[in-house]
C-alpha cells in the first residue's frame, strides 16, 4: 500500500512510525527540512521537501499511484486544500485532519466526499470524545470499547487493597470463576515495558493491569479493585480552547456541573455567552488561590487542556493533592507522555496520538477491524475477523501456537463479547480481540489470514 | 460635529404639516357632528399647514444627513413644537383659553399621559375632544417609531435589547429602514384602533365615544369623553372588558403583535419580557381583586358600582381593569383604588413604576429593564461567591452586553431621581405629600390618575400654573426615556470636542 502523509509534525512522524512498522511504503511530505531529516533518520520512509498544496511536489511524491493521501500539517487549510488536490491528482483515498469540529458534526450537510475528502479526523473532537469517555468509566485510566461495547479494554492502577493484588493469575481466576474480565497486558510499577500475563504471573501493588471485559465485567472490576465508587458530578476543566468548550458544553448537556476556567478575559466572555450552563471563571489556572476560593475540594474530576502540557500537568497534580478523585491532563509532548505512569495524574490525553491511532485505524480496515496502541506501552491491541481459510479457524484455543507475546483477550461472536479462555473454538466470522507486543504483530497476523 | 439645523427645521416644518393635516380631520368631525367650531378648527389647521409649509420651503437647501446628536435634538424638541402647534385648537375654539392650560392639555396628550385639566368634559365641543384624543392617537405612533427605531440607535437605557429589527447601535446615522419597519407596526396599530372601535361600537357605546376611546386605548393614553372616564359604562361589563383585552395589547410590545399576525406564536411564548408582564398583569390582578372583594369598602367612593354580573365578577374586573390601566400607563378610571383601601393606594402607586412592555406605547420604567435589574441583582449574589467568574444577564437566551446593564441602572437610577425631585418641587407648591409624590410619579410615568387631591375621579385643574408647567416637563422627559431630553442639557452635548 502506497500511502503519502503530508505534515511531519508529530501526528505525521507517529503515524509514519505505526504504519513503517508494518512495511508500508511511505512518503512524507513537509516544508521543514529538519522535520524531514529527523524522521528519515529514525524510520525506514521516503522524505520530499516541498509545500503539500504544490502540484510539482505531488507530482514528485507519485501521486497518481498513491492509495491514500493524508493531510496532518498544523493547518486546516492546508490540508483541505491538499486532499482535494491529491484526489484530483489521483490519490485513491484522502484523510484530512481539521480543528473545526464543526465540519464533522454537520459532516452529512457538507458532504466533502464530494469534492474529494473521504474522511475527516478532529485530533480537538476525539480528545474531547475520549474524555467524555473516561469520564464515564472514571475508575480506569483508559478505556476502548470494541463493537459499541461488546467487549471494552479497561486499564486500571492495582491499589493495595484490591482483591487480587499478591495472587497469580491463575490463583485469582480460581477466586473468582465465572467472571467477565481477563488481564492481557500488566506494566509494573517504575518500569517502562510490557509483559503479556500467563498462569504463573502475579499482580503486584501498583502494577497498571489492561483488562478485556465484556458486559457488566467494569463493574465487577470496579469492586475487586478497591476503589471506591463514587459518582462523578463536579467537574472542573482548565482551559477554553476547542477540547475545553466542546468538553464543557458535552458533559453539561449531559449531568455534570461544569466549572471552566480561562485565563483570557476575552475568550472567557465570549464563553460565558455562548455556553449558559457553565460557570466561567477568568483566571490563572495555576493560582492554587483560585483554586481554593473555587473549590477544588468538592470537585469529582478535574481536567486540563491548556496549550500548555506544563500548566496541565502541574494544576492536575495540584488538584490531586486536593483530593480530587479523577484527573486528566492534555500533554502534547511524547516525553512527558511516557512518564505518566509514574506521574500520579489518572489519565493523560494525547490529541496526536488519538488522530494517528484514528488514522491508523481507518488504513487498517480489512482483516484488522480496528485497532488501538496501549498508552505508553510497547503492546497494541488489535481485532482481527476470522475466515475459514485462517489458520485459527475451528481450533480450540489451547492447541493454538500463539506466539507468548500475545494473548486473546476476548471473542465477539453475533455482536455479543466473550472472555475467551482455553477450552473455547473459534468459528468462522468471529472478531477477535488480540493483544500483542510490536514485536509480534506480523506474527498474529499470519494466524489469521 | 456641527448640528445640521436646516435639516431639523425641515423636519419640524415636516411634523407641522403632519399636525395641521390632521386639525383638518379633526375640522372634518367637527363639521359632522355640527358642534359650531368647525371653522375655528379648519383655520387652526391650516395656520399650522402654512407654518409647516413656510418652514419646509426655507429649508430646502438642506443636507439630508442627521447625526447622531440630530437625533436627540429632532425627538425632544419634536414633542415641543408638536404640543406648541398642537395648543391651537384649544386656543381659537376657547374651549381651553389660557395657554398654560392649553400647553398642559395638548402635552398630557402627546406624552400620552391623559392628566386633564378639564373640569367638565362632556360640555367642550365634540370635534376638540376628537382633537384632544388624537393626539394621543399621534403621540402613540410616535412612541411607536421612538422605541422600535430611534433609541436603539440613540443607545438609551438598554434599549438595543429589543430592538429586533433595528441594526445594530454601532451606526452613528439613523437608518433608512426605520420605516419600514415603522409602518408595519403602525398598520398593525392602525388596525387595532380600528378593530376596538368596531367592538365597542358594537358593543354599545356610541361610534364617537368608541373611536375616542379606541384612539386613547391603544396609546396607552387615557383622556376620555365623559366626564366619569370608563366609570360611566360600569353597568356594562363587555365594554370595559373589551377595553382592557386593547389595553393589555397596547401594552404588549408591537413587535410581538406583529409576530402574532405572522403566525409566529413560539417566538411570542418565548419572549420573556411578555412572559413577565403577563405574569404581573395576573398576579397583581389577583391581589387587587381579592382585596377590592373582601377588604375594600365600595361605598366609600363616589363612583357608582352596579354590579349586573354579581359582586364576584365585579371585584375581577374591577381589579383587572384598574391593574392594567396603571400597569400600561393608560390611566382609564372604572373605579376609585384611592377611596377603597390604604392598601390599594400604595399598591397602584408602585405599579406607576412598573410601566408596559418596552417598545409598547406605555411609558414608566418598562418590564425588560425591571427582568433586567431583577436577574443582576439575583446573579450578583453568584458573583459575591465566585469573585473571578464571568457571568452574564441573559436575556431571550443571550448574553448581555455589561454595558446595557450599566445603561439600565443609570436609568433606573436616574428615574428614581427624577420621581424624587419632581415630588420635591410639587411640594413647594403647597401640595400635600401623598399628592406631591403621585403627581410626580403619574406624571414621569405618563400614567395620568394620581394620588390624593389629584386621584382618579379628580383632575388637574388644581394644580399652580407653575406646578402645571412641572408636570408637563416631567411627562415629556418621562415619555422620551429621560436620557433623550436630559441630554440636551448637559455640556457634553454642546461642547466642540
Amino acid at each position: 500500500m502506497k500511502i503519502i502523509i503530508a505534515g511531519a509534525g508529530e501526528v505525521g512522524f507517529h503515524l509514519a512510525k505505526l504504519l513503517s512498522y508494518e512495511s508500508q511504503e511511505i512518503t512524507l511530505i513537509d516544508c521543514d527540512k529538519e522535520n524531514l531529516t529527523y524522521a528519515s533518520t529514525h524510520l525506514d520512509i521516503r522524505v520530499i521537501k516541498g509545500d503539500a498544496t504544490s502540484i510539482a511536489t505531488l507530482k514528485e511524491a507519485r501521486i497518481n499511484t498513491s492509495d491514500l493521501f493524508i493531510g496532518v500539517t498544523s493547518s486546516e487549510t492546508i490540508n483541505i486544500t491538499a486532499s482535494v488536490l491529491a484526489k484530483q491528482l489521483g490519490a485513491k483515498q484522502t484523510i484530512a485532519r481539521i480543528s473545526n469540529s464543526e465540519f464533522i458534526t454537520e459532516q452529512a450537510e457538507l458532504g466533502f466526499t464530494k469534492f474529494g475528502i473521504d474522511e475527516l479526523i478532529s485530533p480537538e473532537f476525539l480528545a474531547s470524545s475520549e474524555i467524555q469517555l473516561l469520564l464515564e468509566q472514571y475508575a480506569f485510566n483508559d478505556s476502548y470499547e470494541f463493537e459499541d461495547g461488546a467487549l471494552t479494554m479497561l486499564s486500571l492502577k492495582l491499589s493495595r487493597n484490591a482483591a487480587f493484588v499478591g495472587k497469580t493469575v491463575k490463583e485469582a481466576a480460581e477466586v473468582f470463576p465465572e467472571l467477565h474480565f481477563v488481564p492481557i497486558a500488566i506494566q509494573r510499577y517504575g518500569t517502562q515495558y510490557t509483559i503479556i500475563p500467563r498462569g504463573n504471573t502475579p499482580f503486584l501493588e501498583g502494577d497498571k493491569v489492561i483488562f478485556m471485559t465484556s458486559k457488566g465485567g467494569d463493574e465487577e472490576l470496579i469492586t475487586l479493585s478497591g476503589k471506591s465508587v463514587g459518582d462523578i458530578k463536579n467537574i472542573m476543566i482548565l482551559g477554553g480552547g476547542n477540547i475545553g468548550s466542546k468538553t464543557a458544553k458535552d458533559l453539561c448537556d449531559t449531568k455534570f456541573d461544569v466549572k471552566l476556567i480561562e485565563e483570557d478575559r476575552k475568550v472567557a466572555v465570549d464563553l460565558a455567552e455562548t455556553l449558559p450552563n457553565v460557570l466561567v471563571i477568568n483566571g490563572d489556572g495555576r493560582n492554587s488561590e483560585l483554586l481554593e476560593e473555587e473549590n477544588i475540594r468538592e470537585m469529582d474530576a478535574f481536567i486540563a487542556v491548556t496549550k500548555s502540557s506544563e500548566t496541565n500537568i502541574m494544576s492536575c497534580l495540584m488538584a490531586k493533592s486536593c483530593g480530587v478523585k479523577k484527573t486528566m491532563a492534555l500533554v502534547e509532548n511524547m516525553d512527558y507522555f511516557k512518564l505518566s505512569h509514574s506521574i500520579g495524574i489518572d489519565s493523560l490525553i494525547n490529541k496526536k496520538l488519538l488522530a494517528a491511532n484514528s488514522i491508523f485505524r481507518y488504513i487498517r480496515k480489512g482483516d484488522v477491524v480496528a485497532m488501538t496502541k496501549l498508552s505508553n506501552m510497547n503492546a497494541e491491541l488489535l481485532e482481527f475477523i476470522v475466515h475459514s481459510k485462517s489458520k485459527i479457524c475451528n481450533k480450540y484455543i489451547k492447541d493454538v501456537d500463539f506466539p507468548a507475546s500475545a494473548i486473546i483477550g476476548g471473542v465477539i461472536r453475533n455482536g455479543e463479547g466473550i472472555i475467551a479462555l482455553g477450552d473455547f473454538k473459534i468459528q468462522s466470522g468471529d472478531r477477535v480481540v488480540v493483544c500483542s507486543l510490536l514485536k509480534t504483530i506480523s506474527k498474529v497476523e499470519t494466524l489469521f489470514n | 460635529m456641527k448640528l445640521n439645523y436646516k435639516m431639523i427645521w425641515h423636519f419640524f416644518g415636516l411634523l407641522f404639516l403632519f399636525n395641521g393635516g390632521f386639525m383638518l380631520i379633526a375640522a372634518l368631525v367637527s363639521f359632522i357632528c355640527k358642534d359650531g367650531v368647525s371653522v375655528d378648527m379648519a383655520l387652526s389647521g391650516l395656520m399650522v399647514l402654512l407654518l409647516g409649509v413656510v418652514t419646509m420651503v426655507a429649508t430646502k437647501n438642506h443636507t439630508k444627513e442627521l447625526s447622531k446628536k440630530d437625533g436627540y435634538i429632532v425627538v425632544a424638541l419634536g414633542w415641543l413644537i408638536m404640543s406648541l402647534s398642537g395648543t391651537l385648537p384649544y386656543l381659537i375654539t376657547e374651549s381651553i383659553p389660557r395657554f398654560t392650560d392649553a400647553f398642559f392639555e395638548t402635552m398630557s396628550g402627546y406624552t400620552t399621559t391623559g392628566a386633564s385639566i378639564l373640569n367638565d368634559i362632556e360640555a367642550v365641543p365634540k370635534g376638540v375632544l376628537f382633537w384632544r384624543s388624537l393626539t394621543h392617537w399621534i403621540g402613540g405612533m410616535g412612541i411607536i417609531v421612538l422605541a422600535v427605531a430611534i433609541l436603539p440607535l440613540l443607545g438609551i437605557g438598554g434599549m438595543q435589547l429589543f430592538a429586533a429589527e433595528a441594526p445594530g447601535p454601532d451606526s452613528d446615522k439613523l437608518h433608512p429602514r426605520i420605516t419600514d419597519t415603522a409602518k408595519r407596526l403602525w398598520l398593525i396599530y392602525v388596525g387595532y384602533t380600528a378593530a376596538e372601535t368596531l367592538l365597542l361600537n358594537l358593543a354599545g357605546m356610541s361610534f364617537f365615544d368608541a373611536i375616542n376611546h379606541s384612539m386613547s386605548t391603544l396609546s396607552t393614553g387615557g383622556f376620555s369623553t365623559k366626564n366619569g372616564s370608563l366609570a360611566h359604562w360600569n353597568g356594562q361589563p363587555l365594554i370595559q372588558y373589551i377595553v382592557i383585552v386593547f389595553m393589555f395589547l397596547a401594552g404588549t410590545n408591537f413587535v410581538l403583535s406583529y409576530y402574532m399576525f405572522k403566525g409566529n406564536f413560539t417566538r411570542i411564548v418565548k419572549d420573556e419580557e411578555f412572559k413577565l408582564y403577563a405574569k404581573f398583569i395576573l398576579v397583581f390582578t389577583v391581589i387587587a381583586a381579592s382585596v377590592v372583594y373582601y377588604v375594600a369598602d365600595i361605598d366609600a367612593s363616589s363612583i357608582n358600582y352596579p354590579m349586573s354580573w354579581g359582586p364576584g365578577e365585579s371585584a375581577l374586573r374591577h381589579g383587572l381593569f384598574q391593574v392594567l390601566a396603571i400597569v400600561t400607563t393608560t390611566g382609564f378610571v372604572s373605579a376609585d383604588f384611592t377611596m377603597w383601601s390604604p392598601f390599594l393606594v400604595v399598591f397602584f402607586f408602585g405599579l406607576m413604576f412598573l410601566g408596559g412592555s418596552a417598545g409598547s406605547t406605555a411609558g414608566g420604567i418598562k418590564v425588560v429593564r425591571h427582568l433586567v435589574l431583577i436577574k443582576n441583582g439575583f446573579l450578583e449574589f453568584k458573583r459575591a461567591l465566585h469573585p473571578n467568574a464571568i457571568i452574564p444577564v441573559r436575556y431571550n437566551n443571550k448574553a448581555i452586553d455589561g454595558n446595557i446593564v450599566f445603561n439600565i441602572l443609570g436609568f433606573f437610577i436616574l428615574y428614581m431621581l427624577s420621581f424624587i425631585i419632581g415630588a420635591l418641587v410639587f411640594s413647594m407648591f403647597n401640595i400635600d405629600y401623598e399628592s406631591a409624590i403621585g403627581l410626580s410619579a403619574s406624571s414621569l410615568g405618563n400614567v395620568g390618575p394620581a394620588l390624593g387631591d389629584f386621584g382618579p375621579v379628580n383632575n388637574y385643574s388644581a394644580l399652580p400654573d407653575l406646578a402645571k408647567w412641572w408636570s408637563a416637563f416631567l411627562m415629556l422627559i418621562g415619555r422620551l426615556e429621560l436620557f433623550t431630553v436630559l441630554v440636551l442639557l448637559t455640556p457634553f452635548f454642546w461642547k466642540k470636542v
